[in-house]
């Protein structure tokens, strides 16, 4: 702002530059480029979708529920509503106000953080993660099978450590995770354990057992002869084993997912920035409440740009609500 | 509650608030109702999304009582930020050759499954194609 000298002639004294804030009109430049930041995503996001014919939208395939997505849309509306009246609040001096709203603000985008948080525990624990999906029956078998065999291999590896403790001697195979040689290790571990009535020879001879059944499944993905839903019919049968099954748990039913990397790429990246953002938004809202009752008049334009910025990420979420849980 | 007082007041935000959540229920209801065509949800939902969004704009941001700068500051980001999508457009949203990756073959397998056997019984494939766009086709175009 300029305060020249008027020298007591009638012409106004010229006015630069624009009447808003500094801090103001860097809050709106800074916006400006986040405009084009999650553009960027989301008409990617749109260019792939339409040129990927098969893109998969069913919710029990992509696990995308729309009420959780409506439910936090309504959250932030709330939010963006609050950060409003509390902006309101700061320019009437009503600072007891305005740090409830911003409380208020503050604690939704909390609840925000915990419907997202469940929603990736969803994605997460159905391995819908990018690189990590199996896109056609041939990958879906392939996925039970690597991720059996591991599965196996570290009950192996955990039984034959155990005999030591089981006071059972044994040779160190060499290298030590020599698949075939621990498993000659466990076949004469069960002699020993059986000749000392040891209590301990369950567990392994369920291992024998239990490899012999994995083995079956691992000819049927070999062979190329059984689909992925046999695979499955399969793999459930071997965790319905009371002695051994809960060994699979950590094994995924064989589901492909068409284009499901590519969708999982996307909606962890444009959802994934959208909550570092609504972060960022926290952190600002921290600074503001740490006044405690200092708060006062001198706060009203850092509260007012905080607020514009928590606005924006509410925007970025009204055209993701639409586009990743409807369409 | 509050009106506007000669330019300077402030808009009802309560009002904008709940024309907001009247908006998403909105949304949410063209995707529990039928709507005739995949085509006009698509037009619903993002016409009520851009509703949604110049109403934050408007009164929750203030753009609307903002002077000229709101203009100069936007259009240049707003025509970038729309280059992007636009350059890659005839790339890879609009094939104007058939791309050689296998999704695409699984894609015309599944749809020849659901032709054969009657929809509703995929689920050992990857796609659902009655769940996808009319407009797709269900053959891969070919030049």
């Amino acid at each position: 702002m300029s305060h020249s000298p008027s020298h007591g002639s009638a012409v106004p004294p010229i006015k630069m530059g624009l009447a808003i804030p500094n801090s103001k009109l860097c809050l709106w430049l800074f916006l400006g480029t986040e405009i084009m930041f999650f553009t960027a995503f989301i008409g990617t996001y749109i260019v792939l979708r339409m040129g990927s014919k098969g893109w998969p939208t069913s919710p029990d395939v992509t696990h995308i529920k729309v009420f959780w997505g409506g439910l936090n849309t309504f959250v932030l509306i709330l939010s963006s509503y609050f950060v409003v009246v509390c902006h309101e609040a700061m320019n009437q001096h009503n600072f007891a106000k305005a740090r409830k709203f911003l409380q208020m603000t503050f604690a939704l985008a909390i609840v925000f953080l915990g419907i997202k948080s469940y929603e990736y525990y969803g994605k997460i624990d159905h391995d819908i993660l990018p690189g990590r999906i199996a896109e056609n029956d041939f990958q879906a078998k392939k996925k039970v099978l690597s991720e059996s065999e591991k599965a196996v291999s570290n009950r192996l590896t955990g039984l034959v450590k155990q005999l030591g403790g089981l006071k059972v001697e044994y040779a160190k195979p060499e290298p030590a995770n020599d698949q075939a040689k621990l498993r000659a290790v466990i076949q004469d571990a069960v002699g020993k354990l059986k000749a000392a009535s040891n209590p301990a020879l369950a567990d392994y001879e369920g291992f024998v057992e239990m490899d012999k059944a994995f083995g079956e499944m691992k000819q049927m993905v070999l062979a190329e002869q059984a689909t992925a839903s046999e695979v499955g019919k399969k793999l459930t049968e071997l965790q319905a084993n009371a002695q051994w099954g809960w060994v699979f748990k950590s094994v995924h039913e064989p589901h492909p997912i068409l284009y499901g990397n590519i969708f999982a790429s996307c909606y962890f990246l444009m959802t994934g920035f959208h909550a570092i953002h609504v972060i960022v938004g926290m952190i600002l809202f921290v600074i503001v409440l740490k006044q405690g009752s200092k708060l006062d008049g001198k706060w009203t334009d850092f509260v007012e740009n905080s607020g514009l910025y928590w606005h924006f990420v509410d925007l970025v979420w009204i055209f993701l609500f639409p586009l990743l849980y409807i369409l | 509650m509050h009106d506007d007082h000669g330019g300077h007041g402030h808009p009802n935000y309560f009002l904008v608030f709940a024309a907001l959540c009247g908006f998403t229920g909105l949304s949410i209801l063209a995707d529990v109702v039928t709507l005739p065509s995949y085509g006009v949800k698509v037009v619903v939902v993002l016409a009520v999304a851009t509703s949604k969004a110049l109403c934050v704009m408007s009164w929750f941001m203030h753009l609307k009582y903002e002077r000229a700068w709101k203009y100069v500051l936007l259009a240049p980001t707003t025509i970038l930020a729309l280059g992007l999508p636009l350059a890659l457009m005839p790339d890879i949203g609009e094939h104007y050759y058939t791309p050689d990756v296998p999704q695409v073959d699984d894609y015309a397998e599944a749809v020849a499954h659901v032709a054969e056997h009657g929809g509703g019984h995929a689920e050992t494939h990857a796609v659902h194609p009655e769940t996808t766009t009319p407009d797709s086709g269900a053959t891969t175009e070919t030049k």
